[in-house]
Formats: C-alpha cells, structure tokens, sequence
C-alpha cells in the first residue's frame, strides 16, 4: 500500500524540476504511476511511505511529440497507446505499434509512458530494444540556478545496467528523440509468460528498409531484449543484411549468430533457441511490413 | 492526516471531496463514494476488475493515483445505463449467460464498451485482443466474447434486439438456453459482494502471518499495537474462549496460531481498526519472538523415520490414507501379457477466483454472533464456530454472500473465526478484505501429488490388474484432504471395470501452504495418471486410444472400483461423441507420420497472436500501421 504526506502536480517544466530539486529524500517522481503502485505491496516494497510524489503527467512541456530533420522528439508523457492509435506515429515508427500491442494491455497503455519504461531500465523492458533500433536519445532537464538546462545521451548508454541509468539527483527526463523511418517495415517478436501483462523473457525488435526493387536490404536494424543486464542493438547481424541480396538462406545465417550474445542467468538454452527464431521472424516480418508500406507509400505519392 | 481536494465528475455529476493523497481512484470510488461496481480483484493491474473511463480512455483505477483524477471526467459501470436500465453490450452478456460468478462481469462489460467504441466493427481475434487486459476464472471465457459478438451485431443493426431476449422455453427448461436471473445485477455491478458491503460503525481488520514455515511462538507482544491511534482491538489465540480447532474433516487449524506456526502465511494475530491503513499499520506494532523449527517441505520427507511432527495427535505425520482392494492383484498381473510400470507428479494449483476473500462479522441485537462471508460451506462453518467462540447454535448465524468465484477454495473457515472474535471484543461490525497476495499465500490449493502406477492388459487391451500408489502433499492443516483422498482412491482407475485392484492414497502433513478443496477433488491428479497410461498401453499395443477405452469401459452392470453395481453407464456415448467432435483419425498412435489431419480446422483454436486491429477493414474510419 502506498502512502505519501504531498501529492504535486506541477504543470511547468521548470516547476516540476523546482519542486524535484527541493524534495525531501525519498520522494519519488512518476508519470503513468502504474509501476509504483503494483511494487508498493506484499513481495515486493510492502506498505511504502513516501513524502513527495511528483506527477509528471500534466508537465505541459513533457506531453505531445515534435518531427524535424528526420527525427520524432516523443515527449516524456506519450503514453504506450499513442504508438497504436496515432497515425503519424504508427508511420514513422514503424517497430512501435508491433511492440505497443504486445506492452501490458489497452488499459495500461493509456497510462504508462515510453520514457518511464525507459527509466526503469529493466533488463527484460519490451520499450528498450525498439528505441534503440530508432537510435533513440534521451533528453534529461535539469536546474542551474533558475535555468532550465538540457542533455542528451543515447538511450544504449543512459542505461547502465538492470535498474540503473545515468539519471542524476535533481535531474528529469523530458523526451525520447527517435529516427523516423517512413518506407520501413517493422517488426517485435515477444515471449513472455503469458500474452497480456507480461514482461519480455525475450524481444527483438526489427526495422527494415529494402530497395525499390524489394530484392536488396537498404537498411537493417535489430535489437535484442531480455537476454542480458541490457538491451543490445545487432550491428553485427545488421551488418551481414545491410546491402545484399534479400534471401532465405542469408537470413538463416545472418540469425545464427546473436545466439551467442544471450548472457541470462536463468534458462540459457530456451533463450538461445528463442534468439535465433526471433531474430528471423523479426526480418521476415519486418520485410513483409516493408512490402505494405512500400505500397501505401505509392498510393498516398499517386494520390498527392 | 494529510488531505489533498479532488474535483471531478462522476457519471455526470460532480464530486468535490478531500481526500489521503496516498490514495487511488479505486479507494475513492468505493470507499468515499460506495460505488462499488468497480472490483478490485489484485490491486496490481492484473485482473481488469476495476477498470474505469478516464476522459474517455478505459484505465485500470486500482493503477490510478486518485490524484490523477483531478479535473477529469469518469465514467463507471454504474455509469453505462440509466439507473435499472441495461445498455445492448450488458443485456448481451446477461443473454449468453456469460455472467457467472459476476465478479470479474463489471470490469468485462467495461472493456467490451471500450472495444466497441474503438472499433464497432471489431471481428472475434480483435475483441480478444482488446479485451486481453481482464481476467475471468469461470467462463473460459466463449460466453464472454459470443455476448460482445451480439452486442457489436445489433448495435450494427445486423441483428434485431430482439436477439437479446430470453430464449423461448418449450414444455421444459432442459436442453433450452435461460437466463440467468442473477445477471442483471452482475452485468450492471449492482451486486454487493462482501467486500463491497459496509455498516454502520464498521472496523476494518488487518492479520499479521507468519513469515516462518515452522516455529514455535515463544512470546507475543501486542501492547504497542493495542495503543495505536484507531486500533480498536488485537487478537490472537489467547482471545479463544471455546475448543479451538477448524476443518472439513479433522478440526486441526486454530482460528490463529496457537502456540507454533505450520506455514508462512498463517495468521498468527489480528487487528481492528476504524480504518485499513491504521489497521495495517498496527501490524507493525505487535512483537512476535519465534523459534525456528526443523521443517518439511516434501511429501516423502513426512514419512521418513525420525521427521519432524507437526501436529500432535498424528505422530507419523498423516493426515489420511484410503487403501482399496478389489479381487486378486497378483493373480491380475500374472494373466497380463503386458505390464506398464510410470511414475506421475502433478502440481500445487491456486484457485485464483477473482474475489478475494473477505467478510464482516458483528453481534446483532440478540447476541448472535452472524458472519456474512462468500463461504461454501455456511452450515459447518457455523457448528464449528459455535464451538470455537463457545456460544449455544442459535446464537451464531453464517449469512452467504454472494461467491466471486470459489471453486473449493472457500469451503475452509480460515478468517471468519477472527472476524466474529473481534466482533465479539469490540461490539461494531468488523470488515476483512484480503488482497490478492494474502489470499494466494494463506488459503488451500490443489494437492500437489506423485503417483506410482501398475497396469497389466492381456494383448487384446483388457486391463487384468491395476495397482496405484498416490502421496500427496496436504500441507500444513488437514482441511479438506480426507475427502480429496477418498474421491482419489474411486476414481483412481478411471471409468474402466478392471477386475483386481490395489488402490492406496495418502496425504501427509508438511509445512508447505495446507491443501484443500479444489474442483474435481483429487480427480484430476488421478486421472491424469491413469489416462496417460491407458494412451502408453494403446501405443505398445497398437490399439486406437478410442478401442482400446472401448474395450475396458463401465457398463450398465459392471462393478466400479469400490464394487458398486451400476444401472446406467455412459461413457460409450461420451466416446462416441469425441470421437466424431473431435474428427479423430482412427488408428494406433504409432500408425501415423509425423503430421496428422485432425489438429487443425473448425473446432481448434489457431495459436495466440497479436496485432488483429492493425488489419484495416473497409468500413473502418482510422486504423493504423
């Protein structure tokens, strides 16, 4: 059961950092909140009182997402959901939607954040690997003095291992800036215990560019979860797709090797065989999306 | 107490109330303002019970700060309808019956609205999906998607409304479809379940258990708790005033440890406060100094020379053994041509019913101590606790309240005995509500068993023999485990007339969670076993699994396992018709390849995938991806 002596709900960026800044020790910022309320219970914290919970969720400056020079700039409360019901971002990410409709269930969706899945910087997070497909960065505000100031880091180094990231005190993320990547197919395969409401044993999240022709890989990206302290990105495996020939038999090869990348502690061997599945799926599927994108791309050209 | 305002609307209205920051939207909507259509079913976004529209968009509320709400518009169950009347998606649940115990039914109906609104097109894959985030433990969950199916069809028009009313009935209800009568207050949340109930003056209880498997209690302090702001009263056993003992079949559990602890989770004291949160706080204030003992944690380990005891009265540790002999097993085995010899475990199982338990115990103007409770079995509850609180019959009375879902899993006294004690101390109604990680960890589960099994079949696949062995595993507290033995020990050998038989199940003391009740009452374990081995004998034998039941079937006339004559036998016709529901392909399991043309088609259920809504149908206006 959770408890707290001041719930705030700042609606400015620079209120929201004020009052973090002035936060008595233990207080705690949230934005979905649906992480902090299942871990204060029985098992996990217990009954928590905490004296400051800070809501990031009405932070004006933290809401909706900006595009510019081929990048999306996903505000801090864009919610899972977002990625399935709006259409500019369902376009130019192609990965998120697949990855959205495997995250919790349409309930939690509309609560809980991309950034806050972040944060959490848990090992098996289903949100990880799909950003770091896009070459996501992290956006973090923090005060001097009176002044809003801002850094950016890659999300592959703000987290640092599982539960850790480079968030200092005082400090709030505020954006999450991705590729966008129109013309993509994407693609997230993802085993959990059971299909709602589950974390990933393991995910891989694929996006995949062909050329015009459909038969040359233009651009591959993959990014394994769940498999280690950390989410990685497959520059290797990326790299034996990127430019050649599409096929059946390179795909196959090119899935043999993350196998060896899987560095779990528990069921090694499931996970290994689940990898090299995943790591195929992921391409072939992604491929197929390629095809339908393509297509509605020439459409919406012919249409214009 | 730190209070925040809270403005927002509710169905319409608006609330302005001040309330603990700590709180969520479920506490606020139930406790501040009694609708308690919205259940909650885990408190940890799980279930979908006490799912809510926020501006429009369904949230779990148990996830919900109550904060959050501020300035916000929501809508609940109670919501939906006007006031006695049902919206299409609630009259179509009520017509498919797909309300059973109607616990998980409000937060159903919500998500189903929240489907339809998104996608009033959406096909059977899609509703799935969408209503992936809620949690039924009675339907299976069929009746549920057919009655969103018919929603969606007549908000369409495709179908009249008339398709919402009650079937006709001929000259008999039987083998026609009828409402249930109790749907409508399920599908509109309107039904109190004990948790939902409140009284006037009502204290709230809080237990503390045990965190040991086995310990003796060397002392107990409740003097600090006692002295907490709103606590009302602590109890524990030394509050007993009759013979303390609760079960099914040996009364052996205390209403709270009495002197040592058996299990983690068991209840060792409780606390009544005039709220939850003092309740639970006072926990902290009791001292509890424990020994540890040597404790057992396997089902063989009870029965080996020198294990710990851990309960008095039985030495050796068993709480029961059902042995059952029928002809000659050695003359059985030697007419066999073929013998199969295999070893079967099965697990502990929880029930998992959406509701957890809960209850409210007061003394009403006669002094008869009355507990209202979703219990299965009221009328030994109440023999059992007029002996514990020591009163005559007619001064205890055990009031049934509506049942979220049981499943054998409330037919054990396990907290209306510390209800009605505290009613008893204080005078004011007491109210218990366990969250859903007190209820896993306290209550009974399915008997987690190992079975050694004999089968001997002469070539044409008559068994001559059967010989099975089951231990299981009863946990800390005896419970219902007698009888789950005896249902075990009947059916062990399955609907087959086998002439020699030597049955032996036994269920031992251990210091894991006590096991109990649970549907099928010790069936299930033996069948598994016994089904399984009817299949490895059809293999070496190379009958059709089909022939080979066939040839060993009950029939009207045959002896059953404890030589009951039968008149009437039906497992032909059961065969008959899975056979042909199924499009078995006939033939011994070894005849086919690797593929076979039975496993897939009308019947059969495709894997489970993700990603229906992305499939744009033409009618729809805005899909994505």
């Amino acid at each position: 059961m959770l408890s707290c002596r001041s719930y705030q709900m700042p609606k400015s960026l620079a209120e929201a950092l004020a009052l973090w800044r002035g936060a008595p020790e233990g207080s705690r910022l949230i934005a979905g909140a649906t992480d902090i309320l299942p871990w204060a219970r029985e098992g996990r914290a217990g009954d928590v009182e905490i004296d400051t919970l800070i809501d990031l969720s009405r932070v004006a400056e933290l809401s909706g997402y900006q595009q510019k020079d081929g990048r999306i700039r996903l505000g801090a409360n864009v919610v899972w959901q977002d990625f399935l019901t709006d259409p500019v971002l369902a376009r130019s990410l192609p990965c998120m939607p697949f990855c959205s409709v495997w995250f919790a269930d349409d309930q939690i969706r509309q609560q809980a954040t991309l950034a806050g899945n972040l944060v959490n910087a848990s090992p098996a997070a289903d949100g990880t690997p799909p950003v770091i497909a896009l070459n996501g960065d992290i956006e973090i505000a923090r005060l001097d003095g009176d002044t809003v100031v801002t850094r950016t880091m890659p999300v592959a180094d703000f987290i640092s291992g599982p539960g850790r990231t480079d968030l200092k005190p005082g400090e709030i993320v505020v954006a999450v800036t991705v590729d966008a990547l129109p013309g993509y197919g994407g693609s997230y395969q993802k085993v959990g215990q059971r299909r709602s409401l589950v974390i990933s044993s393991v995910c891989c999240a694929a996006v995949v560019k062909t050329d015009p022709s459909g038969k040359v890989f233009e651009d591959v990206r993959l990014a394994l979860g769940g498999v280690g302290p950390k989410p990685m990105r497959l520059t290797e495996t990326e790299a034996m797709l990127r430019g050649k020939a599409i096929s059946a038999d390179l795909i196959e090869r090119a899935s043999a090797g993350p196998v060896d990348l899987v560095a779990s502690r528990t069921r090694v061997d499931y996970r290994r065989t689940v990898v090299r599945g995943f790591v195929r799926a992921a391409v072939e599927d992604a491929l197929a999306h390629a095809a339908q994108s393509a297509q509605s791309e020439e459409k919406e050209t012919a249409n214009a | 107490m730190p209070e925040l305002e809270l403005n927002f609307e509710v169905n319409g209205r608006t609330v302005a109330k001040r309330i603990n920051p700590g709180l969520r939207l479920l506490d606020v909507l139930r406790d501040d303002l009694n609708m308690t259509g919205t259940k909650e079913g885990c408190g940890a976004g799980e279930c979908g019970t006490c799912s809510v529209f926020v501006d429009g968009k369904l949230v779990k509320s148990c996830l919900m700060p109550a904060a959050k709400a501020e300035g916000t518009r929501i809508e609940t169950v109670e919501g939906l309808a006007r006031p006695g009347d049902l919206t299409v998606i609630q009259r179509a649940f009520y017509k498919t019956g797909a309300s059973q115990c109607g616990y998980c039914i409000p937060g159903m109906v919500m998500a189903a609205t929240s489907a339809l609104r998104d996608n009033p097109d959406a096909g059977h894959e899609e509703i799935k999906e969408r209503m992936g985030g809620n949690i039924c433990r009675c339907t299976g969950y069929t009746k549920i998607i057919e009655a969103v199916e018919l929603a969606r069809d007549v908000i369409a028009g495709r179908m009249s409304p008339a398709a919402l009313e009650a079937d006709a009935v001929g000259e008999s209800y039987i083998g026609n479809s009828v409402r249930r009568i109790d749907a409508p207050a399920k599908v509109a949340g309107r039904l109190k379940y004990a948790g939902d109930m409140i009284m006037p003056d009502m204290l709230h209880m809080a237990v503390l258990r045990s965190p040991h498997p086995h310990a003796e209690i060397v002392s107990m302090d409740t003097s600090a708790a006692r002295a907490m702001p709103g606590v009302e009263c602590v109890i524990t056993s030394e509050d007993v005033p009759g013979v303390d003992g609760f079960g099914v079949f040996v009364h052996d559990q205390p209403i709270m440890a009495r002197g040592k602890v058996r299990y983690v989770g068991e209840a060792v004291a409780a606390v009544a406060a005039t709220d939850e949160r003092s309740a639970r706080r006072a926990l902290a204030g009791i001292k509890v100094t424990y020994r540890e003992l040597p404790g057992l944690f396997d089902a063989a380990d009870a029965l080996a020379p020198g294990a710990p005891v851990l309960h008095d009265y039985a030495p050796d540790n068993i709480v029961k053994h059902i042995p059952l002999r029928k002809g000659n097993i050695e003359a059985g085995f030697a007419a066999a041509d073929l013998i199969l010899e295999e070893n079967f475990s099965t697990q502990q199982v929880e029930h998992a019913y959406l509701e957890p338990e809960a209850g409210i115990a007061y003394v009403d103007h006669d002094d008869v101590v009355t507990v209202i409770s979703p219990s299965q079995n009221i009328t030994h509850h109440r023999h059992m606790l007029a002996a514990i609180i020591d009163r005559p019959i007619q001064k205890v009375r055990f009031i049934m309240s509506p049942v979220g879902g049981g499943f054998g899993g409330k037919e054990d006294m396990i907290y209306q005995g510390m209800l009605a004690l505290a009613a008893m101390q204080t005078h004011k109604p007491v109210r218990i509500v366990f969250t859903r990680e007190e209820s896993i960890v306290s209550t009974a589960k399915r008997h987690p068993s190992r079975s050694k099994v004999r089968m001997g079949l002469t070539r044409a696949g008559r068994i001559t023999a059967m010989e099975f062995d089951m231990l299981s595993d009863g946990g800390a507290y005896g419970m219902s485990s007698e009888g789950v033995m005896r249902k075990a020990a009947i059916l062990s050998c399955g609907p087959y007339e086998i002439d020699n038989l030597k049955v032996d199940t036994t269920v031992v003391y251990t210091n894991n969670t006590p096991s109990g009740a649970f549907r099928s009452f010790g069936g299930m374990q033996v069948q598994f076993a016994t089904e399984s081995m009817v299949d490895m004998a059809a293999e070496k034998l190379g009958l059709d699994p089909f022939e080979i039941r066939r040839r060993n079937m009950m029939k009207p006339g045959s002896l059953t396992h404890t030589q009951q004559k039968l008149g009437t036998a039906s497992l032909g016709m059961v065969l008959d018709a899975a056979e042909k529901g199924s499009r078995w392909e006939a033939g011994a399991p070894t005849v086919r390849g690797a593929t076979r043309g039975d496993t897939h088609g009308a019947g059969t259920r495709e894997p489970c995938k993700l990603g229906e809504r992305f499939a744009a149908g033409p009618e729809t206006k805005e899909r994505v991806a």
